[in-house]
């Protein structure tokens, strides 16, 4: 009737920590205190239980018999471990994240590949005083002077000046 | 800038040798190929140099080897004599209203001149200035951009670590669990053997008074009136003694 051990995965709370952005912190504290709770518990707890004096007992109970059965009862006894029923919804819990994380990440680098795409536009066009007002339309389209719709100088409306 | 181009068709006739410094400003390559260049290379920064502020340094240049340092002066005051004096150029009133208005314009020239290039230099750089400020702060904005991205993929690579806390629970739970069922099950065994070790305590106890309490009252009940008078006549004699022994003493 020793207890089992099963092997506890080492958590680094310091990195996992350092990981957790800063609006989902609250959270994060949450998890962090039920843990700690959880795991003072248990180290309160010894992992056996004092062992009875057998002997003491068979000569202090008069009964004849009793101790002899109470022992023999006591080690034929096996006491079941507790179901779990928590830790599969927790792998399935972890595939769903796995596969949004993924989705994600993917968007991601797509956004980096844009921004990346602008700056390297940035970096490789020509310096300003060089650029004549072509260069410059080239550039940046949105500087373009519209002559069709405004055909008179200076080419814009006048609030826009 | 006529006299300009005169001068490099002279020198590109004359096959021109030491005036190769001379020439720097004017030669910028601008339409020698039949290239088009893109992006057009920049203007030169200033005009080619200039000497009393209308003649071509080239002029002098030109005429160094022969002349020497004052050959162009000489030039110059020669052909106003000649042209004064062969009337060519006719002295009237306009030469005076040319000279006054010359004077005017150089004065004016010669203090705003600065003043007025370095405003209108401003202006140019102004919106340059502020091109550039636009560029700066968007690739500042999207490097800083590309950054955040990744930091947040790093951020999310940390996911597992939350299973494995919530795993670590449930775990730690069970383990709980299991333990207080162990402990619960000692202590009640200790218990009932306790209470068998208490009852056969009481019991004992319970004897023990009764069996005392009946053998006092046993002794009490067999005290006859004879023996009491007996012991109480004996009392009387040993005080008596007492009394005696200690009124002997005192």
């Amino acid at each position: 009737m020793s207890g089992r051990r099963v092997a506890l995965k080492a958590l680094d709370w310091v990195a996992f920590a350092e990981r957790v952005p800063p609006n989902q912190r609250a959270m994060f504290n949450a998890l962090k205190t039920r843990s700690d709770a959880i795991a003072a518990k248990l180290t309160s707890l010894p992992e056996t239980p004092a062992a009875i004096d057998w002997s003491y007992y068979r000569g202090a109970v008069a009964k004849a018999g009793m101790v002899d059965d109470f022992e023999k009862k006591f080690q034929a006894l096996q006491i079941p471990e507790p179901v779990d029923t928590q830790t599969s919804a927790i792998s399935a819990q972890e595939a769903e994240s796995n596969k949004s994380a993924a989705a994600y990440i993917e968007g991601s680098k797509a956004r980096i590949a844009g921004y990346e795409a602008q700056l390297s536009k940035f970096q490789n066009m020509i310096p300003f005083d060089q650029m004549t007002i072509e260069d410059l339309n080239d550039t940046f389209p949105e500087t373009k002077l519209d002559k069709v719709k405004n055909p008179y100088w200076p080419n814009k409306p006048i609030a826009d000046l | 800038m006529l006299s300009r181009i005169i001068i490099v068709s002279a020198s590109a006739l004359k096959g021109s040798g030491p005036l190769g410094a001379g020439l720097v400003q004017a030669s910028r390559s601008l339409h020698t190929t039949s290239q088009s260049l893109a992006p057009v290379p920049p203007l030169p920064e200033k005009g080619g140099k200039v000497r009393h502020g209308i003649f071509p340094e080239e002029i002098f240049q030109l005429l160094y080897p022969k002349t020497g340092v004052t050959g162009p002066y000489m030039l110059g005051t020669g052909l106003l004599l000649y042209m004064l004096s062969k009337e060519i150029y006719i002295i009237n009133h306009e030469t005076f209203a040319a000279l006054s208005m010359g004077a005017i314009i150089f004065y004016g020239a010669k203090k705003f001149g600065p003043g007025v290039a370095a405003f209108a230099d401003k202006l140019n750089e102004d919106k340059v200035a502020k091109a550039q400020e636009v560029k700066d702060v968007a690739m500042a904005s999207l490097a800083q951009a590309v950054e955040d991205e990744k930091k947040e993929q790093w951020r999310a690579e940390g996911r597992s670590m939350i299973f494995d806390a919530k795993r670590n629970n449930v775990a730690m739970l069970l383990e709980t669990n299991y333990r207080e069922r162990l402990h619960m099950v000692t202590n009640e065994v200790k218990r009932r053997l306790d209470y068998q070790i208490a009852l056969q305590d009481l019991h004992r106890r319970m004897e023990q008074e009764h069996m005392v309490k009946w053998v006092e009252k046993s002794v009490v009940g067999s005290i006859t009136p004879q023996q009491e008078k007996e012991s109480i006549a004996k009392c009387i004699t040993d005080l008596k003694a007492l009394a005696k022994t200690s009124q002997a003493t005192a």
